[in-house]
Protein backbone atom coordinates (compact mmCIF):
# COMPACT_ATOMS: atom_id res chain seq x y z
CA UNK A 1 0.00 0.00 0.00
CA UNK A 2 1.47 3.36 -1.03
CA UNK A 3 1.18 5.72 1.98
CA UNK A 4 -0.64 9.03 1.68
CA UNK A 5 1.75 10.96 3.89
CA UNK A 6 4.33 12.70 1.71
CA UNK A 7 7.22 12.10 4.12
CA UNK A 8 6.38 8.39 4.24
CA UNK A 9 6.17 8.31 0.45
CA UNK A 10 9.60 9.86 0.14
CA UNK A 11 11.08 7.38 2.58
CA UNK A 12 9.46 4.51 0.70
CA UNK A 13 11.16 5.65 -2.51
CA UNK A 14 14.51 5.90 -0.70
CA UNK A 15 14.06 2.36 0.67
CA UNK A 16 13.08 1.12 -2.80
CA UNK A 17 16.17 2.58 -4.46
CA UNK A 18 18.31 0.90 -1.79
CA UNK A 19 16.59 -2.44 -2.47
CA UNK A 20 15.20 -2.79 1.04
CA UNK A 21 11.61 -3.61 0.10
CA UNK A 22 10.08 -7.06 -0.28
CA UNK A 23 9.47 -8.23 -3.89
CA UNK A 24 5.75 -7.51 -3.52
CA UNK A 25 6.33 -4.02 -2.12
CA UNK A 26 8.96 -3.32 -4.77
CA UNK A 27 6.57 -4.35 -7.56
CA UNK A 28 3.90 -2.03 -6.15
CA UNK A 29 6.37 0.87 -5.95
CA UNK A 30 7.55 0.20 -9.51
CA UNK A 31 3.97 0.47 -10.75
CA UNK A 32 3.54 3.69 -8.77
CA UNK A 33 6.71 5.17 -10.26
CA UNK A 34 5.42 4.41 -13.76
CA UNK A 35 2.31 6.47 -13.07
CA UNK A 36 3.67 9.32 -10.95
CA UNK A 37 6.27 11.55 -12.61
CA UNK A 38 7.18 13.35 -9.38
CA UNK A 39 7.82 10.07 -7.58
CA UNK A 40 9.82 8.76 -10.56
CA UNK A 41 11.89 11.94 -10.57
CA UNK A 42 12.68 11.57 -6.87
CA UNK A 43 13.77 7.98 -7.47
CA UNK A 44 16.03 9.18 -10.31
CA UNK A 45 17.58 11.80 -8.03
CA UNK A 46 18.33 9.15 -5.40
CA UNK A 47 19.91 6.89 -8.03
CA UNK A 48 22.05 9.74 -9.34
CA UNK A 49 23.22 10.56 -5.82
CA UNK A 50 24.03 6.93 -5.01
CA UNK A 51 26.25 6.78 -8.07
CA UNK A 52 28.74 8.75 -6.01
CA UNK A 53 28.89 5.92 -3.47
CA UNK A 54 29.42 3.37 -6.24
CA UNK A 55 32.30 5.45 -7.55
CA UNK A 56 34.14 5.02 -4.25
CA UNK A 57 34.77 1.39 -5.19
CA UNK A 58 38.05 0.53 -6.82
CA UNK A 59 37.49 -0.71 -10.39
CA UNK A 60 38.27 -4.41 -10.74
CA UNK A 61 40.09 -6.10 -13.62
CA UNK A 62 37.66 -7.62 -16.09
CA UNK A 63 37.85 -11.40 -16.39
CA UNK A 64 39.03 -12.75 -19.74
CA UNK A 65 36.23 -14.13 -21.85
CA UNK A 66 33.46 -12.01 -20.34
CA UNK A 67 33.34 -9.57 -23.25
CA UNK A 68 33.28 -12.47 -25.72
CA UNK A 69 30.28 -13.96 -23.91
CA UNK A 70 28.47 -10.62 -24.05
CA UNK A 71 29.34 -10.28 -27.74
CA UNK A 72 27.95 -13.72 -28.53
CA UNK A 73 24.75 -13.09 -26.60
CA UNK A 74 24.14 -9.70 -28.21
CA UNK A 75 25.01 -10.83 -31.73
CA UNK A 76 21.44 -12.03 -32.25
CA UNK A 77 20.01 -8.70 -31.10
CA UNK A 78 22.36 -6.96 -33.52
CA UNK A 79 20.66 -8.61 -36.47
CA UNK A 80 17.57 -6.44 -35.98
CA UNK A 81 18.97 -3.74 -38.25
CA UNK A 82 19.71 -6.12 -41.13
CA UNK A 83 17.60 -6.54 -44.26
CA UNK A 84 14.30 -8.31 -43.80
CA UNK A 85 15.33 -11.49 -45.67
CA UNK A 86 18.49 -11.71 -43.56
CA UNK A 87 16.58 -11.03 -40.36
CA UNK A 88 14.09 -13.76 -41.22
CA UNK A 89 16.87 -16.15 -42.19
CA UNK A 90 18.54 -15.61 -38.82
CA UNK A 91 15.32 -15.35 -36.85
CA UNK A 92 15.03 -17.83 -33.98
CA UNK A 93 11.24 -17.74 -34.34
CA UNK A 94 11.48 -18.71 -38.03
CA UNK A 95 13.78 -21.59 -37.23
CA UNK A 96 11.65 -22.44 -34.20
CA UNK A 97 8.68 -22.70 -36.56
CA UNK A 98 10.65 -24.70 -39.10
CA UNK A 99 12.05 -26.90 -36.34
CA UNK A 100 8.59 -27.39 -34.89
CA UNK A 101 7.35 -28.49 -38.31
CA UNK A 102 10.23 -30.90 -38.69
CA UNK A 103 9.67 -32.21 -35.18
CA UNK A 104 6.00 -32.80 -35.92
CA UNK A 105 7.05 -34.78 -38.99
CA UNK A 106 9.54 -36.79 -36.96
CA UNK A 107 6.97 -37.42 -34.24
CA UNK A 108 4.46 -38.59 -36.81
CA UNK A 109 7.06 -40.95 -38.20
CA UNK A 110 8.79 -42.12 -35.06
CA UNK A 111 6.36 -41.77 -32.18
CA UNK A 112 5.66 -39.47 -29.23
CA UNK A 113 7.84 -36.47 -28.52
CA UNK A 114 9.59 -36.09 -25.18
CA UNK A 115 7.97 -33.63 -22.80
CA UNK A 116 10.00 -30.37 -22.82
CA UNK A 117 11.85 -29.90 -19.55
CA UNK A 118 10.96 -26.78 -17.52
CA UNK A 119 13.83 -24.35 -17.12
CA UNK A 120 12.06 -21.71 -15.05
CA UNK A 121 9.31 -21.92 -12.51
CA UNK A 122 7.32 -19.25 -10.74
CA UNK A 123 4.98 -19.67 -7.79
CA UNK A 124 2.41 -16.90 -7.78
CA UNK A 125 1.23 -15.97 -4.31
CA UNK A 126 -1.25 -13.49 -2.97
CA UNK A 127 0.69 -10.39 -1.81
CA UNK A 128 1.84 -10.88 1.76
CA UNK A 129 0.64 -14.50 1.90
CA UNK A 130 3.75 -16.55 1.25
CA UNK A 131 2.06 -19.74 2.43
CA UNK A 132 -0.78 -19.46 -0.09
CA UNK A 133 0.39 -20.30 -3.60
CA UNK A 134 -2.39 -19.62 -6.08
CA UNK A 135 -0.85 -20.39 -9.46
CA UNK A 136 2.28 -22.02 -10.83
CA UNK A 137 4.12 -21.03 -14.00
CA UNK A 138 6.58 -23.28 -15.81
CA UNK A 139 8.66 -22.16 -18.78
CA UNK A 140 10.04 -24.97 -20.91
CA UNK A 141 13.43 -25.14 -22.57
CA UNK A 142 11.61 -24.15 -25.78
CA UNK A 143 10.37 -20.99 -24.09
CA UNK A 144 6.70 -22.02 -23.92
CA UNK A 145 4.87 -20.98 -20.77
CA UNK A 146 2.21 -22.89 -18.87
CA UNK A 147 0.12 -21.21 -16.17
CA UNK A 148 -1.61 -23.68 -13.85
CA UNK A 149 -4.06 -22.94 -11.01
CA UNK A 150 -3.06 -24.50 -7.69
CA UNK A 151 -6.05 -23.52 -5.60
CA UNK A 152 -9.67 -22.57 -6.02
CA UNK A 153 -10.00 -18.82 -5.78
CA UNK A 154 -13.05 -16.62 -6.12
CA UNK A 155 -12.98 -13.68 -8.51
CA UNK A 156 -15.65 -11.01 -9.12
CA UNK A 157 -17.69 -12.08 -12.14
CA UNK A 158 -17.84 -8.54 -13.52
CA UNK A 159 -14.04 -8.15 -13.73
CA UNK A 160 -11.24 -9.70 -15.79
CA UNK A 161 -8.06 -11.33 -14.56
CA UNK A 162 -5.03 -10.18 -16.57
CA UNK A 163 -1.59 -11.77 -16.76
CA UNK A 164 1.51 -9.52 -16.82
CA UNK A 165 5.27 -9.77 -16.81
CA UNK A 166 7.98 -7.24 -16.01
CA UNK A 167 11.53 -8.04 -17.08
CA UNK A 168 12.96 -4.55 -17.03
CA UNK A 169 11.44 -1.45 -15.41
CA UNK A 170 12.72 0.61 -18.34
CA UNK A 171 10.35 -1.31 -20.60
CA UNK A 172 7.46 -1.42 -18.14
CA UNK A 173 5.02 -4.27 -17.63
CA UNK A 174 3.86 -6.28 -20.64
CA UNK A 175 0.46 -7.93 -20.86
CA UNK A 176 0.40 -11.65 -21.55
CA UNK A 177 -3.37 -11.62 -22.00
CA UNK A 178 -6.47 -12.45 -20.00
CA UNK A 179 -6.80 -15.52 -17.82
CA UNK A 180 -9.91 -17.60 -17.24
CA UNK A 181 -10.10 -18.05 -13.46
CA UNK A 182 -9.34 -21.62 -12.48
CA UNK A 183 -8.31 -22.56 -16.02
CA UNK A 184 -4.77 -23.39 -17.16
CA UNK A 185 -3.22 -21.27 -19.90
CA UNK A 186 -0.47 -22.15 -22.36
CA UNK A 187 1.44 -19.42 -24.21
CA UNK A 188 3.98 -19.96 -27.01
CA UNK A 189 7.53 -18.67 -26.70
CA UNK A 190 6.83 -16.04 -29.36
CA UNK A 191 4.22 -14.49 -27.07
CA UNK A 192 6.20 -14.85 -23.85
CA UNK A 193 9.56 -13.48 -25.05
CA UNK A 194 12.81 -14.04 -23.22
CA UNK A 195 12.49 -15.11 -19.59
CA UNK A 196 15.24 -14.46 -17.09
CA UNK A 197 15.85 -15.28 -13.44
CA UNK A 198 14.08 -12.83 -11.18
CA UNK A 199 11.58 -11.78 -13.86
CA UNK A 200 8.31 -10.65 -12.32
CA UNK A 201 4.94 -12.22 -13.21
CA UNK A 202 1.60 -11.19 -11.77
CA UNK A 203 -2.16 -11.49 -12.13
CA UNK A 204 -4.21 -8.35 -11.59
CA UNK A 205 -7.93 -7.67 -11.36
CA UNK A 206 -8.98 -5.38 -14.21
CA UNK A 207 -12.14 -3.96 -15.79
CA UNK A 208 -14.04 -6.34 -18.10
CA UNK A 209 -11.92 -7.05 -21.16
CA UNK A 210 -8.68 -6.06 -19.48
CA UNK A 211 -6.77 -2.97 -18.47
CA UNK A 212 -7.71 0.15 -20.44
CA UNK A 213 -4.02 1.19 -20.37
CA UNK A 214 -0.83 -0.58 -21.37
CA UNK A 215 -0.11 -1.26 -17.71
CA UNK A 216 -1.95 -2.82 -14.76
CA UNK A 217 -4.59 -0.56 -13.24
CA UNK A 218 -6.18 -2.89 -10.70
CA UNK A 219 -5.03 -4.66 -7.54
CA UNK A 220 -2.47 -7.44 -7.64
CA UNK A 221 -4.08 -10.83 -7.01
CA UNK A 222 -0.99 -13.03 -7.30
CA UNK A 223 2.67 -12.24 -7.84
CA UNK A 224 5.98 -14.08 -8.07
CA UNK A 225 9.42 -14.13 -9.67
CA UNK A 226 11.04 -16.61 -12.04
CA UNK A 227 13.50 -19.07 -10.55
CA UNK A 228 15.89 -21.03 -12.78
CA UNK A 229 15.73 -24.80 -12.32
CA UNK B 1 34.76 20.98 -18.34
CA UNK B 2 36.16 18.72 -15.61
CA UNK B 3 37.17 15.12 -16.30
CA UNK B 4 34.26 13.50 -14.51
CA UNK B 5 31.73 15.62 -16.39
CA UNK B 6 33.43 14.72 -19.67
CA UNK B 7 33.32 11.03 -18.70
CA UNK B 8 29.59 11.19 -18.04
CA UNK B 9 28.92 12.93 -21.33
CA UNK B 10 31.03 10.39 -23.18
CA UNK B 11 28.95 7.63 -21.57
CA UNK B 12 25.74 9.28 -22.78
CA UNK B 13 27.12 9.50 -26.32
CA UNK B 14 28.25 5.87 -26.25
CA UNK B 15 24.84 4.58 -25.19
CA UNK B 16 23.20 6.68 -27.90
CA UNK B 17 25.63 5.16 -30.42
CA UNK B 18 24.72 1.67 -29.13
CA UNK B 19 21.11 2.48 -29.95
CA UNK B 20 22.23 3.01 -33.56
CA UNK B 21 23.90 -0.42 -33.57
CA UNK B 22 27.49 0.77 -33.10
CA UNK B 23 29.37 -2.26 -31.75
CA UNK B 24 32.60 -0.32 -31.19
CA UNK B 25 30.78 2.15 -28.98
CA UNK B 26 29.31 -0.79 -27.07
CA UNK B 27 32.78 -2.19 -26.46
CA UNK B 28 34.10 1.19 -25.37
CA UNK B 29 31.20 1.56 -22.94
CA UNK B 30 32.07 -1.86 -21.51
CA UNK B 31 35.76 -0.93 -21.15
CA UNK B 32 34.88 2.35 -19.44
CA UNK B 33 32.12 1.24 -17.08
CA UNK B 34 32.34 -2.51 -16.47
CA UNK B 35 35.35 -2.52 -14.07
CA UNK B 36 33.55 -0.47 -11.41
CA UNK B 37 30.24 -2.22 -12.07
CA UNK B 38 32.02 -5.53 -11.50
CA UNK B 39 33.37 -4.22 -8.19
CA UNK B 40 29.83 -3.36 -7.06
CA UNK B 41 28.40 -6.69 -8.27
CA UNK B 42 31.13 -8.70 -6.57
CA UNK B 43 30.66 -6.91 -3.29
CA UNK B 44 26.88 -7.26 -3.61
CA UNK B 45 26.89 -11.00 -4.37
CA UNK B 46 30.05 -12.00 -2.49
CA UNK B 47 30.73 -14.35 -5.40
CA UNK B 48 32.89 -13.62 -8.47
CA UNK B 49 30.94 -15.97 -10.74
CA UNK B 50 27.53 -14.50 -9.81
CA UNK B 51 28.96 -11.01 -10.22
CA UNK B 52 30.15 -11.83 -13.76
CA UNK B 53 26.75 -13.30 -14.65
CA UNK B 54 24.99 -10.16 -13.43
CA UNK B 55 27.37 -7.94 -15.38
CA UNK B 56 26.89 -10.02 -18.54
CA UNK B 57 23.10 -9.89 -18.23
CA UNK B 58 23.22 -6.14 -17.61
CA UNK B 59 25.29 -5.39 -20.72
CA UNK B 60 23.01 -7.59 -22.82
CA UNK B 61 20.09 -5.49 -21.52
CA UNK B 62 22.02 -2.31 -22.33
CA UNK B 63 22.50 -3.41 -25.94
CA UNK B 64 18.88 -4.45 -26.35
CA UNK B 65 17.44 -1.35 -24.67
CA UNK B 66 19.90 1.40 -25.53
CA UNK B 67 17.19 3.11 -27.56
CA UNK B 68 15.18 3.60 -24.38
CA UNK B 69 17.91 5.59 -22.64
CA UNK B 70 16.95 9.25 -22.12
CA UNK B 71 19.83 11.50 -21.11
CA UNK B 72 17.46 14.14 -19.69
CA UNK B 73 16.45 11.65 -16.98
CA UNK B 74 20.03 11.07 -15.82
CA UNK B 75 23.45 10.05 -17.04
CA UNK B 76 24.18 6.81 -18.86
CA UNK B 77 26.28 5.75 -15.89
CA UNK B 78 23.32 6.19 -13.55
CA UNK B 79 21.21 4.15 -15.98
CA UNK B 80 23.81 1.37 -16.18
CA UNK B 81 24.23 1.12 -12.41
CA UNK B 82 20.44 1.22 -12.02
CA UNK B 83 20.04 -1.75 -14.38
CA UNK B 84 22.79 -3.65 -12.57
CA UNK B 85 21.37 -3.04 -9.11
CA UNK B 86 17.85 -3.94 -10.28
CA UNK B 87 19.16 -7.27 -11.54
CA UNK B 88 21.19 -7.94 -8.40
CA UNK B 89 18.30 -7.13 -6.09
CA UNK B 90 15.79 -9.19 -8.06
CA UNK B 91 17.98 -12.23 -8.20
CA UNK B 92 18.42 -12.12 -4.43
CA UNK B 93 22.09 -12.72 -4.83
CA UNK B 94 22.73 -11.48 -1.35
CA UNK B 95 25.64 -12.94 0.53
CA UNK B 96 26.55 -12.73 4.17
CA UNK B 97 30.03 -14.10 3.62
CA UNK B 98 31.67 -10.71 3.56
CA UNK B 99 29.48 -9.07 6.13
CA UNK B 100 32.41 -7.56 7.96
CA UNK B 101 34.43 -6.66 4.91
CA UNK B 102 35.33 -3.00 5.29
CA UNK B 103 32.89 -0.75 3.45
CA UNK B 104 33.69 2.57 1.88
CA UNK B 105 32.73 5.01 4.61
CA UNK B 106 33.78 2.86 7.54
CA UNK B 107 36.86 4.98 8.05
CA UNK B 108 34.98 8.27 8.12
CA UNK B 109 34.84 10.05 11.48
CA UNK B 110 31.71 9.66 13.55
CA UNK B 111 29.97 12.05 13.18
CA UNK B 112 31.40 14.04 10.29
CA UNK B 113 30.54 17.56 9.25
CA UNK B 114 27.10 18.94 10.08
CA UNK B 115 24.41 19.05 7.37
CA UNK B 116 25.03 22.77 7.02
CA UNK B 117 28.56 22.01 5.93
CA UNK B 118 27.45 19.79 3.06
CA UNK B 119 28.64 21.00 -0.28
CA UNK B 120 25.65 20.50 -2.51
CA UNK B 121 26.35 22.82 -5.38
CA UNK B 122 26.35 20.93 -8.60
CA UNK B 123 27.78 17.57 -7.89
CA UNK B 124 25.17 15.06 -6.80
CA UNK B 125 27.74 12.32 -6.68
CA UNK B 126 29.95 14.20 -4.24
CA UNK B 127 26.95 15.32 -2.20
CA UNK B 128 25.97 11.81 -1.15
CA UNK B 129 29.45 11.27 0.30
CA UNK B 130 29.31 14.55 2.18
CA UNK B 131 25.85 13.77 3.50
CA UNK B 132 26.67 10.19 4.50
CA UNK B 133 29.46 11.62 6.61
CA UNK B 134 26.96 13.65 8.59
CA UNK B 135 25.24 10.47 9.83
CA UNK B 136 26.12 8.66 13.02
CA UNK B 137 27.83 5.34 12.35
CA UNK B 138 24.84 3.35 13.63
CA UNK B 139 22.69 4.99 10.91
CA UNK B 140 25.33 5.05 8.21
CA UNK B 141 26.58 1.49 8.37
CA UNK B 142 23.24 -0.32 7.81
CA UNK B 143 22.52 2.00 4.87
CA UNK B 144 25.91 1.21 3.37
CA UNK B 145 25.34 -2.53 3.95
CA UNK B 146 22.12 -2.25 1.95
CA UNK B 147 23.75 -0.31 -0.85
CA UNK B 148 27.03 -2.18 -1.24
CA UNK B 149 26.05 -5.67 -0.10
CA UNK B 150 22.38 -5.80 -0.97
CA UNK B 151 21.42 -6.79 2.55
CA UNK B 152 17.75 -6.86 3.50
CA UNK B 153 16.54 -5.39 6.79
CA UNK B 154 16.57 -8.90 8.27
CA UNK B 155 20.12 -9.62 7.13
CA UNK B 156 21.37 -6.31 8.49
CA UNK B 157 19.68 -7.00 11.84
CA UNK B 158 21.16 -10.53 11.99
CA UNK B 159 24.64 -9.40 11.01
CA UNK B 160 24.78 -6.52 13.47
CA UNK B 161 22.89 -8.49 16.14
CA UNK B 162 20.44 -5.64 16.58
CA UNK B 163 16.64 -6.08 16.77
CA UNK B 164 14.87 -5.77 13.41
CA UNK B 165 12.66 -2.90 14.56
CA UNK B 166 15.70 -0.96 15.75
CA UNK B 167 17.46 -1.46 12.41
CA UNK B 168 14.40 -0.31 10.45
CA UNK B 169 14.13 2.73 12.65
CA UNK B 170 17.84 3.58 12.26
CA UNK B 171 17.80 3.12 8.48
CA UNK B 172 14.71 5.25 8.05
CA UNK B 173 16.14 7.90 10.35
CA UNK B 174 19.38 7.84 8.35
CA UNK B 175 17.52 8.08 5.04
CA UNK B 176 15.52 11.02 6.35
CA UNK B 177 18.76 12.71 7.35
CA UNK B 178 20.22 12.08 3.91
CA UNK B 179 17.11 13.39 2.24
CA UNK B 180 17.27 16.62 4.22
CA UNK B 181 20.98 17.00 3.62
CA UNK B 182 20.55 16.35 -0.12
CA UNK B 183 17.57 18.75 -0.25
CA UNK B 184 15.47 16.08 -1.97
Amino acid sequence: MIPRDSQERQLLIAEHVLGLLSPEQAAEVERWLEQDDDAAQLASHWQAHWLGAAELLEPEPLPPGLWQRIERQTAEAGTRRRPVWQTLWQSPSLWRTVSAGLLVAVVLLLGPLRVPAPVYTVVLQAPGEAASPGWRITVSDRGDLQLTPLADSEYPVDRSVQFWTLADPAQGPRSLGLVNPGQPLVLPASRVGDVESGQLFELTLEPPGGSPADRPTGPVLFIGRAVAL
Amino acid sequence: MDDSRAELEQGDALVQACARGDRRAFHQLYVNEAPRMLALARRFTGDASLAEDALQDTFVQVWKNAGRFRSQRGSARTWLFGLLRYRLINQHHRSRREAFEPLPGDQWPDPGPSPEQCSLENDQRRAIIDCLQTLQMDRRRPILMAFYQGFTYEQIADTLAVPLGTIKSRVRSGLKGLQECLRL
